[in-house]
């Protein structure tokens, strides 16, 4: 295939880099396919949707290995437009598709601009021939464009609200597909491309970028924390995790950007497994909201194992590969700290961070217990899906714990290491042998739960009250324990915000633009004379400007 | 050397059918009429086809045609050279694809063969413009083209469509006034009204208020009519009035050849303006961008969301070209050519919407994509090619125009132009979710997709969205060089005629 690509340098290219994002984007784009054959099938336009579904991996895997920025604009582009067909084959979702659309479109046309500027600055187009030092004003502003690109298709803030919404109304595999992992594995891999290749990072940009990354993740994981419906649950998780890889790239130091990689590779696998087993969920029970889900697990054994990895795994619960990239993030900032670069921002970078990946868990602990474990919900009794829609899942699922098992020997050293140019790292976490601790650890566990007579200590019941059965209506679902957090005084008001709308950059926009659209209305009341004073007002300007 | 005579044929057909269509259109059956239309405007395609022809084998190649065999500077001429070739054939094409479209859509309406009549005088107007070589003969023909035009946004005769065309008629004849002012200043200052003669004699006899002076005047009128703000204020009420077929006329290639090929060939070829005029119409472009695409998103009126888009459109075009440099030109003229075409698929579309429903109101319809699939299909690739979206054609010309805005180190024009690439895609999108997307009303589920022709001419247009960026090909980028090499050419323009006009 190498050699293939080689004929058309210097268009395009492959790298260590590319070459395994290539791979990883045919393996997302072949198991969400099989997911679909069963899930899409009473939808109406498939032949539509199978044909975007060709052209987005087909401009995902243009993306990664355009050599010129030119051409890396128009697959990049062209994915905004399959994303945006994709999301209509929903009739109920044009009002998220436009939106999606206008956000990632929007930025990137700002990319465009960026590109021009980094054209005149480095008079070419070809990306191998860039090294573009930060030391000027108009070249800071070029990176920033691009970055906001990055942003706003990987999912950061402040562009990140598009995901929530395309997580809730898209059809599932789509959401799976394209927000959770093509996305973000494109979004990602052009933000190390401008950090490593294209530009030479200073010391402000990647306080920038951390910045960025520490806000995305605790704003993010916050609002996960509070949702009701399954999928906007994950898609807030699906914005949060962008946070720990800008975080990651910005630490600036090769092991804090290859854990970025590693957790774009991670993320993407994790993501959309979890939505996978949403869509199984949605598929069996004909909802997603958490109030009226409950004790899956025993219908549908598989999905929930899948559920269960996944979200050990999005958690950072070693031995899953979750923990193995934010660690590698950690000890990037870690890094930093010790070399006494802004101490102060890597601190709190840190400690984000670390707290949102205790929310993150946080977070998962209640969609699991809401949804697969805990009292049975509204809906009838259910079956395990067809294998089409669980084997994408376990494929997805193996892939984590395999990841995470066998970090360094397979990802890591395959693949992570050799895009970033970088081999071994001091403090590294010896993953096979703490998963070999941890087997032994349960293990243990469960010789002293067997052996130790523990039978007569514990008694087991149905939930009662007053003595009667539970009825559905009292159930208690698992999502209530955490409408306490709603309640605290700070964040009852974050919320309130959030709800109005009043972080979303695209309503922030269209309120301003309808402000100023209306003052420029008042302007054009349709009465002739005014029109005339107008033009001859612009008539007499002209003159006196331009006649000396 | 080919022989000049064929460009004759851009004047002769056209009226040849306005009045050929006035006599007969009483006494014989529409469909004669029809076919008498279209058989002209396929007739005018083939002959821009074979302009092109032409330029593919020799791009800098000029003909010129003396009418009555006067020699130049006395007699009147028509010249043809790349950029006349350009824009011939985006206005044919544009008008062939019209044609066939209003011959079902004008079912809505009474009486065709005035409305053909009409359409050709406008026709004539705007291809007499193009090949013309004579300053007072461009008047004429702006005035045709403008005439007919303001009969043709009052076509309804509705209330809503006097008052539009009465706007634009007092508009219109404010901005003649002006141009017609400078010519005759031109005129008693170089004694010729040729433009090549013009040329000369401006480039060997300098004046130091003459050109400046003028150049305003021009400014005022040719911008007038192309619709740049602060002179757009008639351009929204005309072109959502007008029938959907002559809104997409007037916004696709109308205005263009009104306002901006004229602007141009005077500016560039006649007066070789440069520097300060040149930044005013990059400064009049990108205000023009901006203001009108904030109205235009604001708009529920279809026709007139369209309408302030086509406004902003035109500021693209004319911020590339007031670049002056060959990308910024290169990009400006094929903004044009892309816009003509996907402003007048949209404005098709709008059109057909109107058809079956008999509504411009975005907040009444909704899903019609299911009745409409065409319609809407079409309407998806023109809102992605107008607001850039790669790999439609729009994409590469705002690419051209910001590259060139860069490479001249304007960075607040460049970012003007890409937040109105923004802006153009709330605007556009708002009519495909409204229009297009979303459930389907009850009122409407009986309402048919729109006849054959209606759909032919949207699909054609949307195949040129799709297929257009290979224009920048190198086998084809011979159709926008020529062109932008006779801009670039400035004030040679006028030894280059006289040595073709001997030959």
């Amino acid at each position: 295939m190498s050699a293939l690509i080689a004929k058309f340098y210097p268009m395009l290219i492959v790298d260590n880099l590319s070459r395994f994002i290539f791979w990883a984007i045919l393996l997302f784009g072949a198991l969400i396919a099989v997911y679909s054959f069963r899930f899409m099938k009473e939808k109406e336009g498939l032949a539509k949707y199978y044909l975007y579904l060709i052209f987005t991996i087909i401009a995902s895997l243009g993306v990664v290995l355009s050599n010129n920025l030119i051409l890396l604009l128009v697959f990049w582009g062209f994915l905004g437009f399959t994303l945006y067909s994709l999301i209509n084959i929903e009739a109920s979702a044009s009002a998220t598709a436009k939106k999606t659309l206008i956000i990632v479109g929007g930025t990137d046309t700002l990319m465009l601009l960026g590109i021009a500027i980094i054209w005149n600055l480095s008079q070419t187009f070809r990306i191998d021939q860039m090294r573009i030092a930060l030391d000027q004003p108009i070249a800071v502003f070029a990176y920033i464009l691009l970055a906001c690109a990055c942003f706003a298709k990987a999912g950061a803030l402040p562009f990140h609200s598009w995901v929530p919404d395309c997580a809730k109304d898209a059809p599932l595999p789509v959401v799976a597909l394209l927000p959770a992992s093509l996305d973000k594995l494109l979004g990602i891999y052009l933000l190390v491309r401008l950090s490593l290749n294209i530009f030479v990072m200073n010391n402000a940009m990647n306080l920038f970028l951390m910045i960025v990354g520490a806000v995305t993740i605790v704003a993010a994981v916050i609002m996960a924390l509070v949702q009701h419906d399954l999928k906007r649950l994950l898609g807030y998780h699906a914005v949060s995790q962008v946070g720990y890889m800008v975080l990651g790239i910005g630490t600036g130091s090769l092991i804090g950007i290859a854990g970025s990689i590693f957790h774009m590779l991670n993320n993407a696998i994790y993501k959309s497994c979890l939505f996978l087993t949403a869509g199984d969920v949605e598929s069996q029970t004909k909802t997603t909201d958490l109030d009226m889900l409950g004790g899956l697990a025993k219908f549908m054994p598989i999905t929930f194992a899948g559920a269960l990895i996944a979200s050990f795994s999005i958690s950072g619960v070693p031995p899953f590969n979750g923990f193995v990239s934010k660690w590698m993030i950690y000890q990037g900032l870690v890094e930093r700290i010790a070399a006494q670069k802004t101490v102060v921002i890597s601190v709190l970078c840190l400690l984000a961070a670390m707290f949102g990946s205790a929310l993150t868990l946080a977070s998962f602990m209640k969609l699991i217990h809401a949804a697969f474990l805990g009292t049975e919900g509204a809906h009838k009794k259910v079956s395990e899906v067809h294998w089409t829609m669980w084997l994408p899942v376990m494929i997805l699922a193996l892939l984590c714990a395999v990841f995470g098992i066998f970090a360094k020997q397979i990802p890591l050293n395959k693949f992570v290491f050799p895009a970033v140019g970088a081999g071994e790292f001091v403090g590294f976490w010896a993953s096979s042998w703490a998963t070999l601790l941890i087997l032994f650890g349960i293990l243990i566990g469960f010789l002293i739960y067997f052996l130790g007579n523990t039978k007569g200590l514990i008694r087991e019941d149905n939930n009662y009250i007053g003595g009667g059965a539970v009825g559905q209506d009292e159930r208690v679902s698992g999502v209530d324990f955490y409408n306490a957090i709603r309640e605290l005084k700070f964040f009852k008001y974050l919320y309130k915000k959030e709800e109005g709308k009043y972080f979303d950059i695209y309503e922030q926009g269209k309120n301003l633009l309808g402000f100023v659209g209306k003052l420029f209305q008042f302007l054009h009341n349709g009465v002739l004379p005014t029109y005339l004073v107008w033009a001859l007002l612009g008539t007499a300007v002209l003159f006196l400007t331009l006649i000396r | 050397m080919h022989n000049p005579f064929f460009v004759t044929y851009f004047v002769i057909i056209p009226l040849l059918s306005a009045f050929l269509i006035s006599i007969i259109g009483k006494y014989v059956k529409h469909r004669y009429v029809e076919m008498v239309a279209s058989i002209s405007c396929f007739l005018l395609l083939v002959f821009s086809l074979q302009g092109l022809n032409i330029l593919r084998k020799a791009s800098d190649s000029v003909l010129v045609y003396k009418l009555g065999g006067w020699a130049l500077p006395f007699g009147i001429c028509m010249v043809f050279d790349g950029l006349a070739g350009f824009m011939l054939f985006t206005v044919n094409l544009i008008a062939f694809l019209i044609c066939l479209y209003s011959i079902n859509y004008m079912e809505k309406y009474t009486d065709k063969p005035k409305f053909f009549t009409l359409f050709f005088l406008m026709l004539t107007g705007m291809n007499g413009l193009i090949i013309t070589g004579d300053l007072f003969n461009l008047f004429v023909f702006l005035e045709v083209a403008s005439i007919s035009s303001y009969a043709l946004v009052a076509f309804g005769t509705e209330a809503e469509e006097l008052e539009a065309s009465f706007k634009y008629a007092i508009m219109g004849s404010v901005a003649s006034c002006f141009i017609f002012l400078g010519i005759a200043l031109l005129y008693g200052f170089a004694s010729t009204l040729n433009m090549a003669d013009m040329a000369n004699v401006l480039s060997t006899k300098p004046s130091n208020w003459l050109i400046p002076f003028v150049s305003v005047l021009f400014l005022m009128g040719f911008g007038l009519k192309a619709a740049l703000v602060p002179f757009h204020g008639w351009l929204p009420d005309a072109h959502s009035s007008a029938p959907a077929s002559i809104s997409a006329m007037l916004s696709g290639v109308l205005i263009k050849t009104l306002g901006l090929y004229a602007l141009m060939r005077i500016f560039f070829n006649v007066l070789g303006v440069s520097g300060i005029y040149l930044s005013a119409l990059m400064f009049l472009g990108a205000l023009s961008i901006i203001v009108a695409l904030v109205l235009a998103v604001v708009q529920w009126d279809i026709k007139r969301l369209l309408a302030y888009s086509t406004i902003s459109q035109i500021g693209y075009i004319v911020l590339g070209i007031g670049l002056g440099t060959p990308l910024g030109i290169l990009g400006g003229l094929f903004h044009l050519f892309n816009h003509s075409t996907s402003k007048s698929l949209l404005f098709l579309n709008a059109g057909a919407v109107d058809y079956s429903i008999n509504t411009r109101d975005l907040r009444e319809m909704s899903g019609l994509k299911q009745k409409m699939p065409v319609t809407a299909n079409t309407n998806l690739i023109g809102s992605v090619a107008i607001s850039g979206i790669p790999p439609f054609h729009g994409f590469f010309s705002k690419l051209i125009i910001v590259l060139a805005c860069i490479q001249r180190g304007f960075i607040g024009y460049a970012l003007a132009a890409v937040i109105g690439s923004l802006l153009t895609l709330s605007a556009v999108m708002k009519m495909q979710r409204y229009a297009f997307l979303g459930e389907l009303k009850e009122q409407y589920k009986n309402i048919k997709e729109v006849p054959f022709l209606m759909k032919f001419s949207m699909s054609c247009l949307a195949i040129i969205c799709i297929v257009g960026g290979i224009l920048l090909l190198p086998n084809l980028k011979f159709f926008l060089d020529s062109a932008v090499n006779v801009i670039l050419e400035g004030r040679d323009y006028g030894r280059l005629v006289m040595e073709a006009s001997i030959r």
